[in-house]
């Protein structure tokens, strides 16, 4: 399927035509031909009216408003990421209005099916991975929890009728811990792979669960240390005494310092972070080592010194 | 249906019912979907007509007609933009409003409420959902045609600036509506919240003709809802006393039995 043309109609409408066949879709023209066959099936077939066609061709399309039929196809295969909108011109703008509207069942099919597309490629962004990753762990983390406290309180009773099901109890229990291990492994790599510094410095799984809670690693880099500090806490801050630490409770290391001083590391170690999930936003260079060594320097410190 | 409950359409939005029954003030639109309720609001039959709850406390345009709105609201067969329609709490009543002719285009840019928007605009058939950033309207501008209304619920600090440049950029003309639910705890604590509204009108006063202003209290702290018509205006509206300055715990004393 080469793309032969481009045009746009109200909503931006993609038409690919190889000869007399011709094919109308939401998405920009994929450069790999299996994949905008499989985009384009997708959205169903639709019949382009003749009219439409026509209209195109008396507008001359090709040559007044988007130039050459390759010229077309390297623009959008460099545009691929590019928000649709993206190849807007004003001649294309005045060719769409002199084109006769589209049926509202393609126009509404042609919208959820662009929302689809959008969504599935923005979560299939390593980022946004991360961010589901770390919310399905806690969630089957906490009923890992919930289930040992239930058993740990469980009376059984010889020869009851309860018997029979604590059997599949046991069953659901372990596939319910195989399943937080293995999405703990999942999470653990792959933010290593998107927060490398910052998954050094508080530990793969607090880093995930703190981007998750800020809601993206670019947030997350805006803030504050002392807002990264309290992130995910559920007390109010108070004069009196206030929540030391949110996610960061889990910190790595964070149960090696003295009780009553681990507001002061969970302090230093938001600094750190802060630090570290900057340089994971901008640069990406990595600068784990000094910060891992100045956090292990302050594990020392709080220990020494107690309190 | 419970005896004593009459609907009255609102004038300027036939799809907007009130009713009265006792002291309690209740809003209701026409639905252009089918049930399950969006967000758990209550559904009636009257007279052979479906009526979706229109709640004040999740909904900060219905919070305005509430506490007593007096510009345009969107009607039948317009098509308006929404920025920052979220999981569709909103946009789904302004969906009702506009009709089965009219449409609504939302635009959200948070990955996850977008997916319920989505889920939402499958049965919802004159939504049309697009995930894009309302501050770059040049992802969205050749999906969406001229519209006749603009909505906007953003909570960032430049939002009038994301407003405005989309009014600009979209409305179909002077004499196109606006309707801004004002989030003052959104742009920063320097200002009281009053004096938030009272720079954002000066604002927005010079693009447009502006409507009185209400506060959303008690329902939405600190929001108020702007709006009226863009194009040429040389003053400010004249604010009622009322509006600027709710009672407190009135809406404990309307739930009361």
């Amino acid at each position: 399927m080469r793309p032969t043309l481009v045009v746009g109609n109200g909503p931006f409408l993609f038409l690919v035509r190889s000869g007399d066949r011709a094919l109308l879709g939401p998405f920009p023209i994929d450069p790999d031909p299996r994949r905008a066959a499989v985009r384009f099936a997708a959205f169903g077939p639709v019949d382009v009216p003749t009219s439409l066609l026509a209209a195109i061709d008396a507008e001359g399309a090709e040559r007044t408003v988007l130039g050459a039929p390759d010229a077309i196809a390297r623009a959008l295969a460099a545009r691929l990421h590019r928000p649709v909108g993206a190849i807007e011109t004003e001649g294309l703008r005045r060719a769409m209005a002199q084109l006769p509207p589209l049926e509202t069942s393609v126009e509404r099919r042609f919208f959820l099916a662009l929302g689809h597309v959008r969504l599935e490629e923005a979560l299939r962004s390593p980022e946004e991975v991360l961010i589901t990753l770390a919310r399905e762990e806690e969630r089957v983390e906490r009923s890992v929890g919930r289930e040992a406290r239930a058993v740990e309180s469980f009376v059984p009773v010889p020869d009851s009728p309860l018997d029979l099901h604590l059997d599949a109890w046991a069953r659901a229990r372990n596939a319910l811990e195989n399943l937080e291990e293995a999405l703990r492994r999942t999470l653990e790599s792959q933010a290593k792979l998107v927060v490398p510094n910052l998954a050094a410095v508080v530990g793969a799984r607090t880093a995930a669960r703190l981007v998750a809670a800020a809601g993206g690693v670019g947030a997350l880099a805006r803030m504050p240390s002392a807002r990264l500090q309290l992130l995910g806490s559920r007390r109010r801050p108070s004069p009196e005494r206030g929540p030391r630490f949110g996610v960061l409770y889990r910190a790595d290391r964070l149960a090696e310092v003295p009780i009553g001083r681990r507001g002061a590391y969970a302090r230093s170690l938001a600094a750190l972070a802060a630090i570290a999930v900057r340089a994971d936003a901008t640069t990406r260079r990595d600068v784990s080592a000094a910060l891992v060594a100045r956090r292990d320097r302050r594990v020392d410190e709080l220990r020494r010194r107690r309190r | 249906m419970r005896a004593g409950r009459s609907f009255r359409a609102l004038a300027g939005s036939p799809r907007l019912l009130e009713s009265h029954h006792g002291d309690r003030h209740e809003l209701w639109t026409e639905p252009v979907g089918d049930p399950p309720p969006v967000y758990g609001e209550r559904w009636v039959e009257a007279g052979g007509q479906r009526l979706r709850h229109f709640e004040p406390g999740r909904s900060k345009l219905a919070a305005a007609v509430i506490r007593g709105w007096t510009g345009d609201l969107p009607a039948p067969g317009e098509r308006w933009l929404y920025l920052g329609a979220a999981s569709g709490t909103t946009a789904s009543h302004v969906a009702d409003l506009v009709g089965p002719e009219g449409r609504v285009y939302a635009i959200e840019r948070s990955v996850r409420p977008f997916g319920r928007l989505l889920q939402l605009a499958e049965r919802w058939p004159n939504l049309r959902p697009v995930l894009g950033d309302a501050r770059v309207p040049g992802e969205y501008a050749t999906l969406v045609p001229p519209v006749d209304g603009l909505y906007a619920d953003i909570a960032q600090p430049d939002q009038l600036a994301i407003i405005l440049v989309n009014a600009e950029r979209l409305l179909s003309g002077d004499g196109a509506r606006l309707l801004i639910a004002l989030k003052t705890p959104s742009m920063g604590r320097g200002r009281s919240a009053g004096a938030h509204r009272d720079a954002a009108e000066r604002a927005l006063a010079e693009r447009m003709a502006l409507v009185p202003s209400v506060a959303l209290e008690p329902f939405h702290r600190g929001h108020y809802m702007l709006g009226g018509r863009w194009g040429p205006s040389s003053r400010l509206p004249t604010r009622r006393a009322s509006s600027a300055t709710p009672p407190r715990g009135r809406r404990r004393a309307r739930s009361a039995p």
